[in-house]
């Protein structure tokens, strides 16, 4: 059986998701990322490998997400995408009348306008991660409560508390200070929830028409009291998809089956092997010029896979290409 | 008196030329780096702009280098930009450089301004040298920027990744170099046949992004993630309507007459946007109405923080003429990654927009 892999490596957790030939989910993956992207990235391989059914052909491989050049480099990717075009991608492939699509990752959130089946505009935030999936996390850390309990309590609430929620440190102060007022929790909880929901219309969503439907996912999309904020707020119905969590990486699957449809190329894939051999990933300060830019660099056996994070493109290298002349003077 | 001036893209060239050919002392500070726009910030109040910054660090590096004067654009009517020599003056004191930021005006008296200014840092040369030095820079200027058009149509379309722009890092580098007429002549022709003649995808037919937003940081690639070279990468070709060489031709020679080049991009604007509202937001909106056929999108670059780009991005959705905006905001604490993630998928967006079109997009619902 031909099957698409879609690996898709965020700033908090990383999924991996397997499509048939019909770009059927035969099996997905979520597990944080906890920093050591490699380490998840083989984790991801090898229970994705205890799901599969025996006559499984890997037939083409994307990544996406922050680390998709990291993970492209380990599993042999086909296809490198960023993750706003995966999330795209793959909203319209389950809602192919979709007009809006709201997403919320760990440390970004996107707003992509769609008409006629074409994304047509995206907006990202810029220079702020407040209402994130992180700030979430780290309230509810902050409470002592998992992050699904923080939902479900904001749930209750009867009469919410207005938060100030432009800014995620002002936002926990004003929180703490309702508090110590002695309002109820809850209330605090779902007042935190409309903040966000505020500040993500007045940023991201500014000057854009949000038409229904309206699709959210990510993963803050988890979050009920979220989605209800959003409903309330937008004043019509917002659709979270069932796999919302994983769309990222059916989007790169699906899109590299896409590719590959058109074309006879066989897949790079590097084998579910990849998920013991140890990589070593490390980083240097290139002296060559004031800029000081700090190279990461990803290797296996002595040998450099990969590398990139310059300025220029002096250290720049990806796979399968020849070593720059100044490689000796390191 | 030691004179230098900041950066912002090639501008050096000419000005360059012109103190050689005047005999005036001058330095030019290294090429603008993570150490200039560092020193920048730490000296300047945080809400002020990029521009500001990088230039500022540019005054430190010069006046580590031994220069005691710069020349720097500022006047009335623009926007905060009018007051920056005065600011950089004060900071410049403060740190304890013995330092003069001379004004080149841009409101008023242009030309006639920069004939007095630059009387008096040549030490009163002679008018006919002065002139003559001026017409040498403004040919250097335009060689640049003629190499640099060229640059931006081989990028996309190059077999070789790369091979544009190192013929115009040693075009730049040539031009540079040369004293006389004949040889910028020689070394244009040449440059512009080595470009012509770069291997080419014949198939490629690449997307056509316009750039527009706020002067110095649609010139100064360092100030603007070298989005340009980004492009080309993606294989996308790269226009902007903003070049030194002409807005020094109109705002020097033709404004005075009447002649704007700006008017046709005024008039665009007009229904969403009336009137000049400081730095180059009436033309941001302008030319994303006047485009919005020929670009298959559009990258708007602004300074965190500038007033008259963040009027012009909050009126460019409104428009009736739709396409594709990227705004882009331009400051030392945006990380380079999340911008490039953007382009990309900025760029994908473009790309499946124009399969769709065309039908080639296999439908995957």
């Amino acid at each position: 059986m031909r099957t698409y892999l879609g690996i898709d490596v965020g700033s908090v957790t990383t999924k991996l998701a397997l499509l048939d030939e019909s770009d059927e989910l035969i099996s997905y993956v979520y597990l944080l990322t906890q920093g050591r992207p490699i380490d998840a990235v083989q984790q991801g391989l090898r229970e994705i490998k205890e799901q599969l059914p025996p006559d499984v052909d890997i037939s083409g491989v994307a990544t996406t997400g922050s680390a998709r050049y990291l993970a492209g480099v380990i599993v042999g990717a086909d296809l490198v995408k960023n993750e706003i075009t995966t999330h795209a991608v793959a909203a319209l492939h389950y809602y192919p009348d979709v007009q809006t699509i709201i997403e919320i990752g760990g440390q970004d959130s996107k707003l992509t306008v769609v008409r006629d089946g074409i994304a047509i505009d995206f907006a990202m935030n810029t220079v702020c991660a407040a209402g994130t999936g992180s700030f979430l996390d780290h309230q509810a850390l902050r409470l002592d409560m998992s992050i699904q309990e923080l939902s479900q309590q904001a749930l209750t609430s009867q009469a919410p508390v207005r938060i100030a929620g432009r800014c995620t440190v002002f936002a926990e102060s004003d929180m703490v200070h309702k508090q110590q007022m002695g309002y109820r929790v809850e209330d605090i909880l779902y007042g935190l929830c409309q903040a966000l929901v505020r500040n993500y219309l007045g940023n991201v969503g500014l000057g854009k028409e949000l038409e229904s439907p309206i699709i959210f996912q990510g993963g803050v999309a988890f979050n009920e009291a979220i989605v209800r904020a959003f409903r309330e707020e937008l004043d019509t119905d917002v659709i979270v998809p069932i796999h919302h969590e994983v769309m990222g990486a059916i989007g790169a699957a699906l899109m590299v089956h896409e590719e590959t449809a058109t074309s006879d190329i066989i897949s790079q894939f590097k084998g579910f092997e990849q998920s013991e051999v140890k990589y070593r990933a490390s980083s240097f300060e290139c002296k060559a010029c004031p800029n000081r830019c700090e190279v990461a660099e990803i290797s296996h056996d002595g040998q450099t896979l990969a590398r990139w994070g310059g300025r220029c493109d002096m250290w720049e290298r990806v796979p399968g290409t020849q070593l720059h002349p100044s490689e000796e003077s390191k | 008196m030691r004179v230098s001036i900041p950066h912002m893209g090639h501008l050096y060239i000419p000005l360059k030329a012109m103190f050689q050919r005047l005999g005036i002392d001058y330095v030019i500070p290294p090429v603008n780096s993570q150490r200039t726009l560092s020193l920048g910030s730490r000296y300047s109040p945080e809400g002020l702009c990029i521009p500001f910054k990088m230039t500022l660090g540019n005054m430190i590096e010069s006046a580590e280098m031994g220069a005691n004067a710069v020349l720097m654009p500022g006047g009335y009517g623009i926007c905060r930009l009018g007051y920056y020599t005065r600011v950089q003056e004060q900071i410049l004191h403060n740190l304890g450089y013995d330092f003069e930021v001379i004004q080149i005006g841009v409101s008023d008296r242009k030309f006639f301004g920069a004939m007095d200014m630059l009387k008096r840092v040549s030490n009163n040369a002679p008018w006919h040298r002065i002139l003559s030095a001026f017409r040498f820079a403004l040919a250097k200027l335009s060689t640049v920027d003629q190499i640099e058009q060229m640059t931006q149509k081989v990028r996309p379309v190059e077999l070789v990744q790369g091979t544009a722009n190192q013929l115009y890092a040693k075009a730049v580098h040539a031009i540079d170099n040369t004293d006389d007429y004949d040889t910028l002549k020689r070394t244009k022709a040449d440059y512009l046949r080595q470009l012509n003649e770069v291997v080419k995808n014949k198939q490629a037919r690449p997307l056509v992004v316009g750039i527009t937003g706020e002067f110095y940081v649609v010139l100064e690639p360092f100030s603007s993630f070298d989005i340009e070279r980004e492009l080309g990468k993606l294989g996308v070709e790269v226009r902007r309507a903003t070049y030194i060489s002409g807005w020094t031709k109109f705002s020097y020679f033709l404004n005075p007459f009447g002649i704007n080049e700006k008017s046709r991009i005024h008039k665009a604007a007009r229904p969403y946007l009336k009137r000049d509202i400081g730095g180059d937001g009436w033309e941001s909106v302008g030319e994303k109405v006047l485009h919005a056929k020929e670009y298959d999108g559009l990258i708007h670059l602004a300074p965190f923080t500038c007033m008259p780009e963040i009027i012009a991005e909050n009126i460019m959705p409104s428009t009736k003429e739709q396409i594709p905006v990227l705004t882009i905001l331009c400051d030392e604490q945006i990380a380079k990654a999340g911008v490039l993630t953007r382009l990309e998928a900025f760029v994908d967006l473009l790309e499946r927009k124009r399969r769709k079109q065309n039908n080639v997009l296999r439908v995957t619902a």
